[in-house]
């Protein structure tokens, strides 16, 4: 039994697939951290949409719960990433993360 | 005994007392005086404690899966009189601490002692493995802040920590098969099952490790000789137990088809260790490694003892593991006093001792007496029991293995005692003043009780045959 | 269970006290030797001395038979639960208790003037006390493991009275190897043990006698080659007899008590105890004889080639030992016995008089510097002639009754080859035993003559212990014990060592054969071609040729004049043999002492820091280098760690893609 959705779920789908993808290309890409985390928002976001799509879909309340806490992780997440970002500008006098590579074994 | 209030509740009392006690010492003022006056009266308490405890049974919930397991405390009757040996060791070994940062090291001795109740006092496996690794702890600082060489300390704890580990795996296999593992000293069902032989393997070489037993002791010289006295004396006399009363209590009572099969390789084992001590015992220089050797070799026998199953063995094992508890501790204990008063353990440079010493010879006397077997002393019923029923399981070449052994005993203990106290003055050893009162009386109890025991076994040996069954 | 109990029982508190009050006085003197001082020498004799009241006055209850039952039985306690204690006092035990009580007491008066001024006085006369309490648990306990018990304290009394003097390391050296030597003598017997409790399920004597006649032949065999093994420790019985002359270090009094009257004759005791046992197995009764044979001739031979006074008195102890374990060993336990009670007397006589000698010539022990001591010494001179005369078996003396009964006995119980032995022994005695004397009393005095012109080696090079018995350390002291001290204990040791052989004489009917009757099995003796009165004759013709022979060359008129050069001669020219012992020393040295020390090297210096800890060690680096290994992929690339991250994400999702819905 599926509920009624105004767009074909194949849609979400879709649109979270793209979503995904961009964050996952700006995290490998970019060497700015800020916008590291802005990337990593993104793809939580895609996971947000297809939480929200399937929760639709199937009636099932659990997957808006998961969304509400995956915005909540993200939350702290940026918070504690913008932290260690201050941190390590403090230190390093840089923010590029392939300048910042104390923890080589 | 019903009328004397809850006497359960004593179980969980003496395994906290020490702890606390032992804790708390920490943020007392750096006074070595109250370290050790504070240590002792809390090391006597214990005991007091323990000697109450000894039919307490208290039980709490703590998992319900994947196996049911809870923290359920109160003497076995083997782990009855361990916990008596142990507190009695410790409150003689504290009362013979005379050592820099007393206060700490005192406390580190009252952790020891917690733990190893609790070790003796675990009536659940889970509780037995997580006091298995806690008593490691104080053992392992006390050899970092004491010990001459951080590399013992490591290596001490590396090798009891990879048997504990082994435990631990072995212990959660035995709740996930068995269901539960709120069982030593109840009389259960013995274990079966396609895992059992691999169950058997971790627990055996858990207590091997810890016993230790050949070729797993190269942990053990090393410790012996680096670490304080009255440390040692706590480690070798009732640490070293925690193999064998593991063996005895999960061993032969959950996995008896186990042992028995693999007794041969059990008896080899301890043979070899038996006379390997003894040779190497023979001809070491350092005093604390002739004991060391000399512990590998009298476990050994014990070892033998548990392999063959033998009810007569068992209960000699048992007196054994008393004995040597005691005489242990003592020679430990003197052999520190011998060091601090000469600044040495080397057998080389030692010499003449008795001179000056009277009282200090007597006690080592006695103590290496003990040691060697001598008829009469505590050492001698524990052979010679253990012997009688290893010759009856039919091991006689074990016997006489062990026999050869007791012959080398007699020569390493008499070299240690002689080198050391006998021949003429050695001048440029310092002369000290012989035994205080306070050095006397931490030792005197053990001698004592070995002499006590020695004469008159039958109580201890009555006791026993209730505790084996 | 039944259990077979040796002796009445009943209460008996003269043999308890009698059994403990040496242990009172061995505890007082240790106790309480500072505050006793001088009065521990008197105490500790009036103790053993009311031990030996006490003991003539238990002879009733000693030598009760009620129903074929000899002795009495008082239970003590339960050992361990099923192993039960309790003192045992038949002929046998109160043969022994009145030697080791009658005599130590004798010896412990002799003491307060040997040792007098030594600055441990009282600790001497608290080992001596502890020595004879340990002797008696030995002889009055009613089972195997209180006399193992009795075993193992008289070793330690032994090795603390051989190491009194332990800033000497000869005598440190000695009393470990008396002591561990006797260890293997103890395990002998706990082997024993463990064979008996496994047969009977008891230690006590009257369960393994009872039981002597359904052991299997092989059990019974091991369970007597156990016991002998501690039987020939104790009594130094080749080849465990090296502690013995060793043992000499030890103040003379104690070579007097332990290793010549008491505790070296244990083993003696412990076989005749066991007759029951070995008179039913004939392997053991032949290993046994043999082996006493053979001590008795080497312990002779060996006795020749000494110097040292005591040195030779131990040689003739072990030898005389070997006659009565011969004597016990082939069934003749009355002979041996016998031998035992008179050798007590002679021989401790023979220490103590040589412990006059020792002590007036201020601790001297080497023969070749002494001679015209007769004139000097004229008492000693007296002690040691009647003690000679006793040991060689001159008729009439007490060795000449009870020698020849065990030289008999061989003969009776089938032995031709240890009669033959026994005999030519009997000279050899009386050869090695009169060189002593003359050596010493005859001709003049050598003190003074450089050691060198004697013969005498440098002590070290030679590699014997030549210091003799220390002085006393306050010499001056205003306190002195009186002569008479030392003389009267040894003039009354002079009316045994003649007359207590009188005991043995009349055979079937002497008052000997009445105290034992009943005690020993009786075996089958043959009636031998040649008579006893014969085998007397053949014994004092053989001790006549060595006593010409010993005459000839130290007591002849040529002898005495040139002994200075013919001593030197005799010691240069002393065979490597005889002189390194028959190599005993050397071989049990290389086979057991320095193979054990090679071994334990080996395993602490090669095994245990390489091989053992080697292999550990090699784990440690293998897990190492894996670490090594593993770093380099660690970058510290926050980008590079994503890109594995999403290749292996990538991955799980190709993986179930192509492995679609299964």
């Amino acid at each position: 039994m599926t509920g009624a959705l105004p767009v074909a779920l194949g849609n979400y789908v879709a649109l979270a697939s793209v979503m995904f993808f961009i964050g996952v290309v700006g995290v490998l890409v970019r060497r700015n951290p800020l916008v590291m985390l802005m990337s990593i928002e993104l793809m939580f976001n895609a996971a947000n949409v297809l939480f929200m799509a399937f929760a639709r879909a199937w009636l099932q309340n659990a997957g808006q719960i998961f969304a509400f806490l995956v915005i909540t992780v993200a939350a702290a997440e940026a918070a504690i990433g913008l932290a260690i970002v201050v941190a390590v500008f403090r230190s390093a006098a840089t923010v590029d993360v392939d300048e910042v590579r104390s923890l080589h074994g | 005994m019903r009328l004397r209030g809850d006497v359960n509740v004593l179980a969980p009392i003496a395994i906290l007392l020490p702890l606390v006690a032992g804790a708390l010492l920490f943020v007392l003022p750096d006074d070595p005086r109250l370290g050790k006056i504070y240590g002792t009266l809390v090391a006597f308490a214990t005991l007091v404690v323990v000697l109450l405890a000894r039919h307490a049974d208290w039980s709490v919930r703590w998992l319900a899966r994947p196996f049911t397991a809870a923290f359920h405390v109160g003497p076995t009757p083997i782990g009855w009189w361990l916990a008596l040996l142990l507190g009695l060791c410790t409150l003689c070994a504290v009362a013979a601490t005379n050592l820099p940062r007393q206060r700490s090291f005192v406390a580190q001795l009252l952790l020891l002692e917690g733990t190893m109740i609790g070790l003796f006092f675990a009536r659940d496996l889970l509780l037995f493995a997580f006091f298995w690794d806690a008593m490691l702890i104080p053992v392992f600082f006390v050899l970092l802040g004491w010990g001459s060489h951080p590399a013992t300390a490591w290596r001490y704890f590396i090798y009891n920590f990879a048997g504990g580990l082994l435990l631990l795996f072995a212990t959660a296999a035995f709740g996930v098969i068995y269901g539960s593992t709120d069982v030593i000293g109840q009389s259960g069902a013995p274990l079966i099952g396609a895992w059992a032989p691999w169950i058997f393997a971790g627990f055996a070489l858990a207590f091997l490790v810890k016993t230790p037993v050949w070729p797993l002791h190269t942990w053990m010289p090393a410790t012996y000789a680096d670490a304080p006295s009255p440390l040692v004396a706590v480690v070798s006399a009732v640490q070293s137990k925690a193999g064998l009363y593991g063996f005895l209590v999960i061993g032969l009572a959950y996995l008896p088809t186990y042992v028995a099969r693999f007794a041969p390789e059990l008896v080899v084992l301890g043979a070899i260790s038996l006379l390997y001590g003894a040779t190497v015992a023979l001809v070491q220089p350092d005093t604390k490694r002739v004991v060391a050797y000399s512990s590998l070799s009298h476990l050994g026998l014990i070892a033998i003892a548990i392999a063959t199953r033998n009810p007569l063995a068992l209960q000699g094992a048992l007196v054994y593991i008393v004995a040597h508890g005691l005489f242990s501790t003592a020679l430990f204990l003197i052999l520190g006093y011998v060091e601090e008063r000469e600044g040495t353990r080397s057998l080389i440079r030692l010499g003449g001792l008795g001179h000056a010493n009277p009282r200090l010879t007597g006690a080592f006397t006695i103590a290496a007496l003990a040691a060697l077997g001598l008829p009469g002393l505590a050492g001698f019923v524990g052979e010679i029991v253990i012997l009688s029923g290893v010759y009856q399981a039919g091991w006689t070449w074990a016997v006489i293995v062990a026999l050869i052994a007791i012959v080398l005993a007699s020569a390493y203990m008499l070299r240690l005692l002689q080198d050391a106290m006998n021949g003429p003055v050695v001048d440029d050893l310092p002369v000290r003043r012989d035994l205080t009162w306070i050095e006397g009386l931490a030792v005197a109890p053990l001698l004592i009780a070995l002499l006590a025991i020695g004469i008159q076994p039958h109580a201890i040996m009555a006791a026993i045959a209730g505790a084996v069954r | 269970m039944i259990h077979h109990v040796m002796g009445n029982d009943g209460t008996y508190p003269l043999l308890i006290a009698l059994w403990l009050l040496p242990l009172l006085g061995a505890i007082l003197c240790w106790g309480f030797g500072p505050w006793l001082k001088a009065r521990a020498g008197w105490l500790a004799s009036a103790l053993v001395g009311a031990s030996f009241v006490l003991a003539v006055l238990s002879w009733g209850a000693g030598t009760q038979s009620v129903g074929g039952t000899l002795g009495a039985h008082q239970s003590l306690l339960s050992w361990i639960p099923g192993f039960d204690f309790g003192l045992l006092l038949d002929p046998l035990a109160l043969l022994w208790v009145f030697v080791i009580t009658g005599v130590g007491a004798l010896i412990h008066l002799y003491s307060i003037g040997y040792m007098d001024g030594d600055a441990a006085f009282a600790r001497f006369f608290a080992y001596m006390n502890f020595f004879v309490f340990a002797m008696l648990t030995l002889v009055l306990s009613d089972n195997f493991v209180g006399l193992l018990i009795g075993w193992g304290l008289v070793g330690l009394a032994s090795y603390f009275l051989i190491g009194f003097w332990f800033f000497k390391p000869s005598a440190v050296a000695a009393a470990r190897k008396a002591f561990v030597l006797n260890v293997v003598g103890d395990v002998g017997i706990m082997f024993a043990i463990f064979l008996i409790v496994a047969n009977v399920h008891s230690i006590g004597f009257g369960d393994a006698f009872a039981a002597a006649g359904s052991y299997a032949t092989p059990t019974l065999f091991l369970i007597c080659l156990g016991l002998f093994v501690g039987a020939a420790a104790k009594s130094a019985q080749v080849p465990l007899h090296t502690w013995l002359p060793d043992a000499m270090e030890g103040p003379t009094p104690v070579s007097a008590l332990i290793h010549a009257a008491t505790m070296v004759t244990a083993g003696v005791y412990l076989i005749a105890r066991c007759a029951p046992l070995w008179s039913v197995n004939a392997d053991a009764q032949m290993l046994v004889g043999t082996i006493g044979g053979l001590t008795a001739l080497l312990g002779a031979i060996l006795g020749c080639a000494q110097w040292d006074i005591k040195r030779i008195l131990a040689y003739s102890t072990m030898s005389q030992i070997g006659y009565m374990i011969m004597g016990v060993g082939v069934g003749a336990y009355e002979g041996g016995v016998a031998h035992f009670f008179t050798h007590a007397f002679f021989k401790a006589q023979l220490f103590l008089g040589s412990g006059l000698i020792i002590h007036a010539l201020a601790n001297e022990q080497d023969i070749r510097r002494m001679g015209g001591l007769a004139k000097k010494l004229p008492y000693a001179f007296v002690v040691m002639l009647v003690g000679v005369l006793a040991i060689c078996g001159t008729p009439g003396f007490s060795a000449f009754f009870s020698k020849d009964m065990i030289i008999y006995g061989t003969l009776q119980h089938g032995h031709p080859w240890l009669y033959a032995v026994g005999i030519l022994t009997a000279g050899l005695t009386a050869y090695y035993m009169l060189r002593l004397l003359f050596v010493t009393f005859l001709g003049s005095y050598r003190g003074a003559v450089d050691p060198s012109d004697l013969g005498i080696r440098h002590p070290e090079l030679a590699g014997l212990p030549s210091d003799g018995d220390p002085a006393p350390q306050d010499a001056t002291a205003h306190h002195h014990a009186p002569a008479w001290i030392m003389n009267l204990p040894v003039g009354i040791l002079i009316v045994p060592s003649i007359f207590a052989g009188w005991l043995m004489f009349g055979g079937a009917n002497s008052p000997w054969a009445h105290f034992f009757a009943g005690q020993f099995p009786v075996p089958n003796v043959v009636v031998p071609p040649i008579s006893e009165g014969a085998t007397s004759a053949i014994v004092f013709a053989c001790v006549l040729v060595g006593a010409a022979v010993a005459a000839a060359r130290y007591a002849s008129k040529g002898a005495l004049a040139d002994a200075v050069a013919r001593l030197r001669s005799e010691s240069v020219r002393m065979p490597a043999l005889l002189s390194n012992r028959f190599y005993f020393d050397a071989a049990i040295d290389a086979l057991c002492v320095r193979s054990a020390q090679l071994a334990g090297t080996f395993f602490g210096r090669v095994a245990d820091p390489h091989v053992i800890d080697g292999t550990v060690r090699e784990a440690a680096i293998s897990a190492r280098w894996m670490g090594t290994l593993m770093r380099s992929l660690q970058t510290g690339l926050l980008r590079a760690y994503a890109l594995i991250l999403v290749f292996g994400a990538a991955c799980f999702i190709v993986y179930y893609a192509l492995a679609g819905g299964r």
